[in-house]
């Protein structure tokens, strides 16, 4: 399915260069934000409710254009004309934190063909998409169901699908994790692993650093629309202070490596590297 | 509701909208055929019994779709079989029930009867999305198309909304007395009307990350027998058709 770039892992895909924006009402939606996403890296963006996660990401889609500063992407600016938003969009697809704002046809399967179409392929190649689309989310067997008989859990998969079938570069996802369950959220994160083998940049907003940690490359933070810091998740351990800053605590797992190390249950020689999950840390004990 | 049920859960969920169709159409062309009230009552229940027998619908349920529609026909027939009289020397106003009237009513009862049960018989055994799609492939203006998925996709989340909202009111004893829920309907409807601009604009912006600067473009289902489906309406309507001419 891709990737048409060069798998780069240090290259930049996307830069927000001092990039700011404020709504009409007066509120302030990005202050000053400088970001940047590599190439095939899992990207979580932490933040408390209402910090400019969302503003952020319709940023990234060419859905706002920044007051001040520069996006750009694959080392060009984005040009905001017709023609350079249909190019910027069939690259960056955009996944909504609520399904019912997203989808808008009444099947699964004309929903998810709805972003094909619209880059202008041929029918047999929009139902090829859609197929490849519906089976990396799991949900070939929902081709023909209406969507308002989908739980919750459903309805978020076909919303991936849909963009997936465009066959972004990279995928935004606001809050994935928002409203799901367990097990679903499991499964969900199953999906991002197969897409991220596949060579998908991924950016996903969260409020939980436990999840942050344990899944993504590297974390940036975000609060009242500045971008605070970008850490890498492995060198999380030392970076208390970034994250007090905005309010967020250290990752649990990581507390209790480090209380662990301090009583002398754990060694240096035993850990060469702070352990990201609870079942990495039980394997230590 | 009951006929969103039916059209996903009927026993010819599969058969080609095409055909069901087709044989509706045939439904219609018959009760319009149909001069003799018998002839049109006889296509009502022939398509009937197909609409219960061969999709499988329940007979509650079909009765229960049914009774709006027959409660509005037994209205108008009345108005028809009545006539309103005034009477010029007296200035008194009288009703009388007229042979010709009846004649009337027997007629246009009977007809409707029939064109009701072919409507039925389409929209219990074919969800709305294939209905659309069907219509689409009839060339009909997108931009009624487009209007039919956007409303029939809004029916049910809001839907959802008025129930939330409903429930969420209730919950905090806004139905309690008639004044409160007079209160609590009125703030329902400001609210709705402010989610509906808010929802419309979340999918104008969904629409656009998704790189859309146009008409609304969706993959078809497919249907794989399609050719026997419409060849078996096409002789099922026949069948109608010509019940309805020799009967009359």
């Amino acid at each position: 399915m891709k990737p048409t770039v060069l798998n780069t892992p240090n290259s930049n895909l996307l830069e927000l260069e001092h990039v700011s924006f404020s709504y009409p009402d007066g509120g302030i939606g990005l202050d000053d934000c400088t970001l940047i996403i590599r190439h095939g890296s899992r990207n979580a963006l932490i933040g408390a409710n209402g910090s400019g996660k969302t503003t952020l990401f319709q940023h990234c889609n060419g859905l706002l254009q920044p007051q001040s500063g520069l996006v750009r992407y694959d080392g060009e600016a984005i040009d905001y004309g017709r023609k350079g938003l249909r190019q910027l969009r069939s690259k960056v697809g955009m996944v909504f934190q609520n399904p019912d704002r997203q989808l808008f046809s009444a099947s699964v399967q004309e929903d998810v063909s709805f972003g094909p179409f619209n880059l202008g392929l041929a029918e047999s190649a929009v139902r090829q998409r859609v197929a490849a689309a519906l089976l990396a989310v799991g949900m070939e067997a929902f081709a023909n169901k209406a969507v308002h008989n989908l739980s919750y859990g459903e309805k978020k998969r076909v919303c991936i699908a849909g963009v997936l079938a465009m066959e972004p570069e990279l995928l935004v996802l606001d809050e994935p994790m928002a409203g799901l369950d367990q097990r679903m959220q499991e499964e969900l994160l199953i999906v991002l692993d197969e897409l991220h083998e596949r060579g998908i940049t991924l950016l996903l907003a969260t409020h939980d650093i436990d999840f942050a940690y344990r899944w993504a490359d590297r974390l940036h933070l975000i609060s009242a629309g500045r971008c605070t810091a970008t850490l890498e998740a492995a060198d999380l351990a030392d970076c208390g202070d970034a994250l007090s800053a905005v309010g967020l605590p250290l990752p649990k797992v990581v507390e209790l490596h480090n209380r662990l190390m301090a009583k002398g249950a754990l060694s240096n020689e035993r850990t060469p590297r702070t352990p990201r999950t609870h079942g990495e840390l039980l394997a230590l004990l | 509701m009951l006929i969103e049920q039916s059209a996903y859960a009927n026993r010819w969920r599969q058969v080609a909208p095409a055909a069901k169709g087709l044989f509706a159409l045939g439904g219609f062309i018959a009760a319009f055929a149909a001069r003799a009230p018998i002839a049109a009552i006889a296509v009502a229940l022939l398509i009937a019994t197909t609409t219960l027998v061969g999709a499988g619908i329940p007979f509650g349920r079909y009765l229960r779709v049914a009774t709006p529609a027959l409660f509005f026909l037994g209205i108008s027939c009345l108005s028809l079989a009545f006539s309103l009289n005034l009477n010029s020397d007296t200035q008194a106003l009288s009703f009388h029930l007229t042979p010709t009237g009846m004649q009337q009513v027997a007629e246009v009862s009977a007809r409707s009867l029939g064109a009701l049960s072919a409507l039925l018989f389409l929209v219990l055994t074919t969800p709305l999305i294939d209905l659309i799609a069907m219509l689409r492939r009839l060339k009909t203006p997108e931009a009624l198309l487009e209007i039919m998925v956007l409303s029939y996709r809004m029916l049910f989340v809001f839907s959802e909304a008025v129930h939330d909202t409903l429930t969420a009111q209730s919950a905090r004893l806004g139905y309690a007395t008639s004044r409160l829920a007079l209160r609590s309907l009125g703030d329902l409807a400001a609210n709705l009307t402010l989610q509906v601009w808010q929802r419309a604009h979340a999918l104008h912006v969904a629409a656009q990350s998704r790189n859309n600067d146009g008409p609304l473009r969706f993959l078809e289902p497919v249907f794989t027998n399609k050719r026997r489906d419409v060849a078996f309406a096409t002789a099922g309507g026949s069948v109608l058709v010509l019940l309805a001419v020799v009967l009359s």
